[in-house]
Formats: C-alpha cells, structure tokens, sequence
C-alpha cells in the first residue's frame, strides 16, 4: 500500500512538473521594442505606433502565439521607446536597445532620425572593416524616400510618395483634362514635406501641368497671408500643399479667408489624419491625398478597431506598424529565431536575413512588394475630405 | 515693382501689423515680469498658449461663445501665472540669476509637455469672432478677426497702463520694481506684488494666447517656442521693462516679419529679425524709448 502511495505521489509530482514545465514554455514571451516620438509636437505618431504594434501583437497572441527555432510558442509582448523626434535620442535609443536580448527594432517616426539612425549600421553586410552596429531596424513612419538605401540593415514598410504621386498627378489628368496650371506650397523646413513636394512637383510637370510658382513656410509660422496672397495672385487650377496638418490648416484657413477657391486641392500623405480633420474639416473638404490605409477591406477595418482600442488612429503610418508585426512572426518562423539570451546576434542576423528575403507580404490593402533597396511597394488609393470625414475617392489599379 | 507688388507691400505689413498685437501682449507680460523681479520669465508665452489650451475645455462641456473661450483663458492664464510663480520663482534663490531662468526654462518645458500630453500634440480649432468679417478700402482688406484681436490687445494695454499708473496696486509695482528694500520698508509686500504681478501677466498672456488661436484658428504646442522668441526680441527692441516699447516694438515685428516675408521669402524672413534684434543689442541696448547716452 505504502508503495502504491509513493508511486501515486511520484507520478502527481510529475505531472506537475511536466505541467509547470508546459506552462513555463507557453509563458515565453518575445519582447518587440518599438521607438518613436511620444513627446513633442508629433507625439501623436508614437501613441498611434505603439497602439497599432499592441493591436498587432495581441491578435497574433490570441491566435496562438509565434513558433520560435525550438518549436516552442511565445508570446510577443511590445516596449515602446520615447525618440521625441530626435536623431541625438533616436540613436540613443536605438543603442540602448541593441544592447539588450533584442534582434530587432520598429521605428522612427522621423525621417530625420531615420536617417542618421541608419548612419550608424553597418553599411554592409560582412564587412569586417564596417564597426556599424548590425542590429535590423525596420520603420514604420519615416517616410522621406530612399532612406533603406543607406544601410543593409535597414527595412521600411512605409509606401512609396513617388508612385502615389505619380499615380494621383496623371490620374487627375486623366478626370480633369480641363486643369492646365499647379501651385505648391510647402513647409519649407520639415524634411518629409520639402522632400515629397519635389516629387509632387516633378510628377506634376511630368504630367504637363504648368507649375505657376511656390509658396513657402515653416512648420511653427503662425501667419499665412503673405503665402497665400502669392497663391491668390497666381490663379492656378490646381493648389498642392506639401505639409503637416498644423500648417496645412492654417493655410487653409488663410485660403478660406482670402477667397483662394483653386478647382483642386492635393495634400501631403501625413495630412490623411484625423488631425486635420480635427483642426480644420471645413476649409478642408474636398482636398484629395494618397494614402497606403482606409478601412476598406475586412482585414483593416478591423486593424482600426483594434488599434482605437489601445487608444490609437489607424492611419498609413500606424497601419504600417501593425502590418510590421505580422511580418515579423512570419520571419521569426521562417528564419527559426530562437529568441535566447545566448543566441541574440545570430538571431539578428537570421531576422536581417529574413528581412531581406522577402518578396511580398501581406497588407491590409493587399499585397505588398519588396524591394532589393529593402522598402516596400504597397498598395495605395486616394481618400478625400468630405463632410468631416476621409472617404475613398479613387482605388487605383497598382 | 510694380503696382499690384506695392499693394501686396502693404497688405503684408498691415496684416503683420494687427497679428503684431499678440507678440505686443507677450512682450508687455515679458516686459512686466522684468520690470518688477528683474527676472526673465522663459515659461510666460508657453503658460499664455496653456491657458488657451485650457479655456477649450469649456467648449468640451458647452457650446460656449468665443468670448466666453477668450474670458476663460485670461483666467486660466492668471491662475497659471499665479502657479509659474509659486513653482519658479516662490522657492528659488532670487539672488542667483540663472537659477530662476533655468526653473522658467524647465517650465516652458513642462507647460509644453503638458500640453503634447494632454492632447497629443494634435491641432485644435480655436474660436474666433468676426472671422468671416473683411473691411474692404480700395484694394486693400483688413480681416475682421485680426482687427478684433488688435483692438483687444490694444484695450489689454491701456488697463494695464491704468493699472500701472492710476492705482495703488500700480503704484506699489513700481515702487517694488524701482526700490525693493525701500518698498519693504514702507510696509508694501513684495512677495504679494510680486504674485499679483503674475497673475495680472498671467491674465495678459492668456487674452495673448487666445488672441494667436483665434488669428490662427487654431492651437498647437508648435506655437510655445516661436512666440517665446518673438516675446523676447519684443522685449528686447522695446526696452526692457518699458510697456510702450513693448507695444511699439510688437507691431513693428509683426509688420516687419511679413514684410520681409514677401520680399526676401521665408529662408531669410527670420535672419533680418535677428539681425535687427542685435542691432538693438549693439547701437540701442535700452530699446526704442531708451535714452541714446549711458550704453555701457
């Protein structure tokens, strides 16, 4: 009997073990650092990248989980790093990550940051003359083009301006061959609106419109009128502003006043935000902007809803985010990432060379191509402000 | 030049002109607290855009009309003055000059920080009145809501001259401001005068804050760090501690600023302004209405 009691014992005893041991490796967690700004005037892009990246992680989680190299589920769980949309602290942070059990990083915001964070990675792979850090970072908000190019070990699944543009100029041709003339403005002194306004304005020439001239202003001016008279006087079609939403409100707004009533209003990517609909709905109807996200498949409405959730927007930026997620388990699963402490810089190098694999992934639009320059080929459509809200005006065929 | 360039000339400098107003109200608030401390508040154009900040709350709750939104940033903005000067000033060596200046460096920061917090950093529509109103003379056109705002600020300066000049509370300022220890000795308090006087600019700034939302038409933290520094150069040009210069020198700033806009675009705008700042510094350190002798 008392035999029986031990070999009953031993056998709870194992059976707890064997359980403890199962919830031990279902409780492994993969700790995803985003980073961005969450302070300073475009604090409102972090808190929507955190928000999205949580969104993302728990829909792979209540799913199950990612496989990690040994076979085992984890759980992804999300840190998210304050930049305040500054290279100096960018760099910081991003050093500070790398230090860490990490094998990669999501973020900036800024594409000021963007650049000179990925000054500092090695510039290419195996170089043993190259000290950069190799540690993969993969953006989902800085959107100046062509900034991948700079290191190998950088990645962006952030939509390409110059096709959006060059789609949206020559699409307006096409529905408006009565509209000859263009006049931009631009915020002269932000690295993402000056850099897309010489795209929208090359693909506007490209398209044959005439461009009539150019108002310039700073991120934090506070008066337009002397702009906008110049764009009065210059009478074009069509009126292209290349800015955040302060200012392109405040233009607006300078517009509304001045009588300035162009036939068509374009916008810059990052204006497609509630933002401006927020600061000025009214003097912003009409004005048509390409965006890489509307919730206008199954799979992104409901990305928004999870992203308010965690008390965010889903918008191109933030959609790119939780896109960034999925691609992420599907390069741990692929590459066999194991996600151990003694295994970080090969699991970095499996998750670059993961990265740099890809041909397509998955989007909530559709589809989305890479490039052998690491960016992303995402599909796009133009949305337009009407009655307070984004609405979609045109899906083009990409 | 032609006509239609003259004309654009001058419709520049006059919109320039009445936005000048606000930067003449940040200048006297800057002006004032100088004045009487002998101290430069850094955190006052950040406390005015906070309290502007603070008065939209009310339109959270109720349909209120933009002069209720207006009345409720000047009190917002006495009462942040009041706080600005029990957290950077109240409890601070006085006597060591960059000790204050460094507590109002930190709390433009953490006004502007609370402000990206509490909103996001995201642009709010801000109220204006007469904003659809335009006074037509000839070519020329003068908006209705920068004309409000200038007749407002002009209205903020005459109390305040009152108030300086025609009260006892004002007599008391200024007897702190030129003769602390003989001030105290006469039974006035100077820690008393010295709060009201915040609360009092605190209030200025507040009607200064929602008077650049309204000319704006909107609010965003964007707006701390340029207007601290057009306060500044405000301050400067007019004289420190002279509230006519203050007046002067915002209206000439604002005119300036989108003068030199139209003619030398927006890459030089700022250069001539700060270029006519150290001007001030070399030839005319005491402003506009200094007297020429005495520089060093």
């Amino acid at each position: 009997m008392r035999k029986v009691s031990i070999a009953m014992a031993a056998m709870v005893a194992g059976a707890a073990l064997a359980a403890s041991g199962a919830a031990s490796a279902q409780e492994r967690t993969v700790k995803i650092t985003g980073f961005g700004a969450k302070s300073g005037v475009v604090r409102v892009f972090g808190v929507n990248s955190e928000a999205a990246l949580k969104a993302a992680a728990e829909e792979i989680n209540k799913a199950g989980g990612v496989t990690l190299g040994d076979g085992s589920k984890a759980k992804f769980s999300i840190d998210f790093l304050d930049d305040r949309c500054n290279a100096e602290e960018g760099i910081s942070v991003v050093r500070r990550i790398a230090s860490s059990e990490a094998f990669v990083a999501v973020g900036p915001t800024c594409s000021n940051v963007a650049e000179s964070l990925f000054g500092i990675l090695q510039k290419k792979v195996g170089d043993a003359s190259d000290s950069g850090l190799q540690f993969p970072i993969i953006a989902d908000v800085a959107a100046k083009g062509g900034l991948a190019k700079i290191s190998e070990w950088a990645f962006r699944n952030v939509p390409s301006e110059f096709e959006m543009y060059k789609s949206l100029m020559a699409w307006v041709k096409t529905q408006h061959p009565d509209l000859k003339t263009i006049y931009g403005g631009v915020e002269k002194d932000f690295a993402h609106s000056n850099a897309t306004y010489g795209v929208m304005k090359a693909q506007a020439e490209g398209n044959g419109f005439q461009v009539l001239g150019t108002s310039e202003w700073l991120l934090n001016d506070t008066t337009f009128s002397t702009q906008v008279r110049d764009m009065k006087r210059a009478n074009a079609d069509i009126v292209a502003i290349s800015a955040h939403p302060f200012t392109t409100c405040g233009v607006l707004k300078e517009m509304d006043r001045q009588g300035v009533k162009p036939k068509l209003l374009i916008g810059l990517t990052s204006s497609s935000s509630i933002e401006t609909l927020q600061g000025c709905a009214k003097q912003a109807e009409g004005i048509i902007i390409p965006t890489s996200f509307a919730p206008v498949t199954p799979e992104a409405t409901k990305a928004a809803e999870q992203v308010a959730k965690f008390g965010g927007s889903a918008d191109l930026h933030s959609a790119a985010a939780y896109e960034i997620m999925f691609i992420l388990k599907d390069v741990i699963e692929r590459q066999k990432i194991m996600a151990k402490p003694d295994t970080v810089q090969a699991d970095r190098n499996k998750m670059r060379e993961g990265l740099a694999a890809l041909k397509e992934t998955k989007g909530l639009l559709g589809k989305v191509g890479r490039t052998a320059d690491r960016e992303a080929i995402k599909p796009f459509l133009y949305v337009h402000a009407k009655d307070g809200s984004w609405q979609v005006l045109h899906k083009p065929a990409t | 030049m032609d006509l239609l360039d003259l004309i654009d000339a001058v419709q520049s400098a006059a919109d320039g002109i009445l936005f000048g107003a606000t930067y003449a109200l940040l200048g006297i608030g800057f002006t004032l607290i100088f004045g009487v401390m002998h101290k430069i508040n850094l955190s006052y154009a950040a406390a005015s855009i906070g309290a502007a900040y603070a008065s939209l709350l009310v339109l959270a709750v109720i349909k209120a009309p933009a002069i209720l939104v207006f009345l409720i940033a000047a009190a917002a903005g006495g009462l942040i003055g009041g706080l600005v000067y029990l957290i950077g000033f109240r409890f601070i060596p006085l006597a060591n000059p960059l000790a204050t200046l460094m507590s109002t460096v930190g709390l433009l920061l953490l006004i502007d920080e609370i402000i990206v917090h509490t909103t996001a950093g995201v642009p709010l529509n801000y109220p204006a009145l007469f904003s659809d109103v335009i006074v037509r003379a000839g070519p020329f056109g003068l908006r209705g809501d920068l004309m409000f705002v200038f007749a407002l600020g002009c209205v903020c300066m005459v109390v305040l001259l009152l108030l300086l000049y025609r009260t006892r509370l004002g007599l008391a300022t200024r007897a702190v401001s030129q003769q602390p220890t003989a001030s105290k000795l006469c039974g006035i308090s100077t820690t008393q005068v010295n709060v009201l006087t915040f609360v009092i600019t605190g209030v200025v700034g507040g009607i200064a804050g929602a008077m650049t939302g309204a000319a704006i038409g909107m609010l965003s933290p964007l707006l701390s760090l340029p207007l601290t520094v057009k306060g500044l150069i405000v301050t400067v040009i007019g004289g420190l501690g002279s509230i006519p210069g203050a007046i002067i020198a915002g209206l000439i700033v604002g005119g300036l600023e989108n003068v030199l806009q139209y003619f030398r675009g927006v890459s030089e705008r700022d250069l001539y302004i700060m270029l006519l700042l150290f001007a001030f510094l070399v030839f005319r350190p005491g402003g506009i209405f200094a007297m020429p002798t005495g520089r060093d």
